[in-house]
């Protein structure tokens, strides 16, 4: 007793320091990770934009023949990225179109309409859809969907090579953003306030009628976010879809049954005999991706804004 | 003057737990019933019954009729939907839709697929000025419901129920999330109402059951004690239980 | 007034329809990959390396019967004199081989002497179940050496009968068969430990401080934010990354070029926001009257830290620990460019290799896809992955109960 009298009138300096010095760390810590983002962009924005400057160690590109050329050919060192973003965009909306109404629907059924253990049976699937790595997504794809779709281009005597195509890319995109959408649409309306719900039931309106103009309108901004979130990994998705793209040289493909070339696919292809200038541009391509995706999350958060105002 | 509802020994069971025993009363038209009591006696949970409301709880078993417009609404032969568009309610929190005033009170007419816009513009003018809200929002119709105060909002929930020219209006202690004058306001505005409304209202103030109710019921442990004219229960109450709330005994 | 809603109907007929796509989606998935992979899976998958090995090897001279000890199938053709049974198989790519069924205990099978020149020049190698004969030397009755098997398009039974009427054998071609993912496990292990030594003390200590010391702090919804951002970066991104900012860090400890060390540190990155994320929820759980007890007792910030809340936390922790798992084993984009795709029978820290997951995309993409073996591996991913996901959620039900 007597000890930790005299002891607790001293000021512990030990203690003081132990404390400055973890408070450190921790702080040390917290600004690498948050420092991470920005390091990434620096970066690749460095690295992306070199090719272009006159300082360039394998001769200066063309920036702008880059930004609009229509054509790729690593052999004949041609690289026009215009064409690739349009098939980006398209492959990625696309997707998003068939991935959306299916996946906030299975949310609404999973949090508001089927019984619990059906609920939780679903929920439990989209979360095992979501851990599946995109690698077996595409081993699926190369062996199931690209199949699928030779046979149908035999049906409408349609050219395809093999099966490899836009449509392939489209069906795998959408299958693997599903999980994405649905699980935050899963979050956002669960997140609707009861009451609302009690306030539509008494003033006569059906379960039906409550769902779609109460509870989806209330959990509108969280479908939204998951529907952002979705198409940034329909542009990011790389491994999957460069198993089933083709990468044509020249575009843009709109033809579904046509063999086409992603952003992520580009820089994936033939990497293994690469060097030099064509290493290098996939770091453009990476950055022009980073840019698409940021483009489109500011377009879909201006639309989601714009939605709501209008109603009378 | 006929009655609105006839309930006739209602019981209500919670899974095991009994919340409602033997419940008998009538309810007249156009006139103000009070149900009060200490909390957790039933009042809320009768009230929800009118309505059709428990409907939503899982594991409720009710017992008894409940007549309204000569039909058993117990019975599950009836239109519940329906049903609520006859009974409205307005509960104790506001809570309007994320959407503009107008919307929200042309909410119930689109839901039973009345689109004309003329309708649905008349019926908006009516209900918001019936609900004395009219001249506060007239101008911002299109301005979101959240933009109001609180007993703004509770107006709105009003005007939301009254357009769908409900016969009954059930109130949840519509008043006890708001301060004192906007509580005036609505206590105000239920005198008007009673002219075209039969009301039936909850409430855990019984001066609030004094002021503005023509006829009051005494909720204790799920059992209706006594039922009578406002004045005589308060002044002349018959049973020592209701005399013990009143007073303040307990409760 | 009954009303007989058809717009009604339609939206839950659709929404019925739509939600059963998921459940339809996950079956043929999993069908799928099943059936093409399970007839390929076997227990030498873990064990094999993935090049196969070519072996020309000696057989020294031997003068007994080797009687059978058990019984052979029919498709298997024995030789007394030297102790082996042959039988014809298909290789992954479909195509004939003999492969060796049976080798006697006592065969000279067993000790042949490796003739290939280079280190292993010498050794004794033995002769196995699985290995594919290619040629069998034998010296004939008139002492000319002579070949026997599939180099002279004789199968099994030929080759057999073959060499049984010879009294020497000279030597054997054999080869093993490969295409097993042992380099590529050791990798991915390799792997999971670089990451999460990095990885998880950052991302414990940054929730640490978001959580404990910087809570109400004007900055640190700027930090929150950065981190979030991470992410919606593509996971190719952070190979195009870990190339450019992390390569210098490995080149320090003698790394020229894609590695396995590259991979581990950034995958770290990848790793941050699960990581910080999870355990944050974690520390949120912690009822502030522990620390306030705490410090009422004496304890100074970082002793609470250590002594009450991270030891509280830990479930949390353990949960990220799973989930970053599976999200190593899952990745690949980024290790393409960081770790390469060159498949390596025996991963070197510095040196490039693939993972599990890298592997299947090597195989896929070589001129003839071996499908077997790509879904093969997927199902031991996927297993992986479903064990994975359960422990999470086995983890966050009982960590509920708790307080």
């Amino acid at each position: 007793m007597k000890d930790i009298n005299n002891d607790s009138r001293k000021p512990n300096v030990f203690k003081t320091y132990q404390d400055l010095f973890f408070k450190s760390l921790f702080f040390v810590s917290a600004l690498i990770s948050s420092l991470m983002i920005i390091i990434i962009i620096i970066f690749i924005a460095q690295k992306g934009i070199s090719p272009f400057l006159s300082s360039y160690e394998y001769g200066q590109q063309n920036i702008i023949s880059f930004l609009t050329g229509m054509v790729w050919r690593q052999d004949q060192a041609i690289y026009g990225v215009a064409f690739i973003i349009i098939n980006t965009l398209i492959s990625g909306f696309a997707s998003l179109l068939i991935a959306f109404p299916i996946s906030v629907l299975t949310a609404l059924f999973v949090v508001k309409i089927a019984p619990k253990p059906i609920g939780y049976f679903i929920e439990s699937a989209i979360e095992i859809l979501a851990s599946i790595p995109s690698v077996v997504y595409g081993v699926f794809a190369v062996g199931f969907i690209v199949p699928l779709i030779q046979t149908l281009a035999n049906i409408f005597k349609v050219q395809t090579a093999g099966g490899s195509s836009l449509l392939a890319v489209i069906l795998l995109l959408s299958i693997m953003i599903l999980p994405t959408i649905t699980s935050i649409s899963i979050t956002a309306i669960k997140a609707v306030d009861i009451d609302l719900e009690k306030a539509s039931y008494a003033l006569g309106a059906s379960k039906t009628q409550t769902n779609f103009k109460i509870v989806l309108n209330s959990a509108k901004s969280g479908i939204f976010a998951g529907a952002i979130l979705g198409l940034g990994r329909a542009f990011g998705e790389a491994t999957a879809v460069s198993m089933v793209a083709g990468n044509k040289m020249f575009g843009p493909t709109f033809n579904l049954f046509d063999i086409t070339r992603t952003m992520t696919s580009t820089m994936l292809a033939g990497l293994k005999e690469t060097t030099g200038l064509d290493y290098d541009i996939r770091f453009s391509v990476g950055l022009v991706l980073m840019g698409v995706i940021l483009i489109s999350n500011l377009l879909i958060n201006f639309v989601k804004n714009n939605i709501g105002k209008n109603h009378a | 003057m006929e009655n609105s509802f006839s309930i006739n020994n209602l019981n209500l069971f919670y899974g095991d737990k009994q919340a409602l025993k033997n419940i008998s009363m009538d309810i007249s038209r156009y006139e103000v019933t009070a149900f009060i009591g200490p909390s957790g006696c039933g009042k809320s949970t009768l009230l929800r019954c009118l309505n059709r409301m428990n409907d939503l709880i899982p594991n409720v078993r009710i017992e008894g009729d409940i007549v309204f417009d000569q039909e058993n609404i117990n019975k599950d032969k009836i239109d519940v939907v329906q049903l609520r568009t006859r009974v409205g309610m307005v509960f104790q929190k506001p809570n309007p839709f994320p959407m503009s005033i107008y919307e929200n009170v042309v909410y119930g007419l689109r839901c039973q697929n009345i689109k004309d816009k003329n309708v649905l513009n008349k019926v908006c003018e009516n209900s918001l000025r019936k609900a004395a809200l009219w001249d506060e929002v007239k101008d911002r119709l299109n301005d979101n419901a959240y933009g109001l105060s609180g007993g703004q909002q509770q107006r709105l929930c009003i005007a939301r129920a009254i357009a769908m020219e409900p016969e009954v209006i059930l109130m949840d202690e519509p008043t006890s999330a708001l301060d004192p004058i906007a509580t005036a306001k609505i206590e105000e505005l239920i005198q008007e109402l009673k002219k075209d409304y039969t009301i039936i209202i909850v409430t855990h103030s019984m001066h609030q059951a004094a002021r503005i109710s023509d006829k009051t019921a005494f909720f204790l442990m799920g059992e209706v004690i006594e039922m009578g004219e406002t004045r005589n229960l308060f002044h002349v109450p018959k049973d020592k239980r209701t005399e013990d709330y009143i007073t303040g005994r307990f409760g | 007034m009954r009303k007989f809603n058809i717009k009604d109907l339609i939206l839950d007929g659709i929404t019925y329809l739509f939600s059963s796509v998921s459940l339809i989606l996950l079956v043929i998935i999993f069908i799928f990959i099943f059936q093409k992979g399970f007839s390929s899976l076997n227990l030498e998958l873990f064990t094999s390396p993935y090049w196969s090995e070519n072996y020309y090897a000696s057989i020294p001279a031997s003068n007994n019967t080797y009687l059978l000890k058990s019984t052979l199938d029919s498709n298997e053709y024995y030789s007394e004199k030297f102790g082996i049974a042959l039988k014809d198989d298909f290789n992954a790519r479909n195509e004939a081989i003999v492969v060796i069924s049976y080798v006697h205990p006592d065969s000279p099978f067993n000790e042949l002497t490796n003739s290939t020149s280079g280190a292993n020049e010498g050794q004794i190698i033995t002769a196995q179940e699985g290995m594919i004969v290619n040629k069998i030397s034998y010296i004939n009755s008139n002492g000319v050496t002579r070949s026997a098997g599939p180099v002279i398009k004789q199968m099994a039974e030929d080759t057999i009968n073959t060499i049984e009427k010879s009294d020497q054998l000279d030597s054997v071609f054999l080869q093993t068969q490969g295409g097993g993912i042992f380099g590529s496990l050791i990798a991915t292990i390799m792997l999971i430990l670089i990451s999460l030594l990095i990885s998880l003390p950052i991302g414990i200590m940054t929730a640490i401080y978001l959580n404990e010391y910087a809570k109400y702090n004007r900055f640190t919804p700027w930090i929150r934010s950065s981190i979030e951002l991470l992410t919606g970066v593509p996971s190719i991104v952070f190979g195009l990354m870990g190339v450019l900012v992390l390569f210098p860090i490995t080149s320090v400890f003698g790394a020229s070029g894609t590695s396995i060390l590259l991979g581990g540190l950034t995958l770290s990155i990848i790793l941050l926001p699960v990581i910080i994320r999870t355990t944050e929820e974690s520390l949120k759980v912690v009822p502030d009257s522990f620390r306030e007890a705490s410090h009422s007792l004496g304890a100074n910030h970082s002793q609470t830290i250590f002594k009450i809340i991270i030891p509280a936390a830990l479930p949390g922790i353990l949960t990220a620990t799973i989930l970053s798992i599976g999200r190593i084993i899952g990745e690949s984009a980024a290790l393409i460019y960081t770790m390469g795709t060159y498949i390596s029978d025996k991963p070197e820290l510095l040196k490039g290799a693939t993972s599990l997951a890298v592997q299947i995309w090597s195989i896929m993409n070589g001129d003839q896809p071996n499908f077997g073996l790509a879904s093969a591996i997927s199902i031991i991913i996927l297993v992986m992955v479903l064990v994975m996901n359960i422990g999470v959620k086995v983890l966050t039900r009982s960590k509920v109960k708790k307080w």
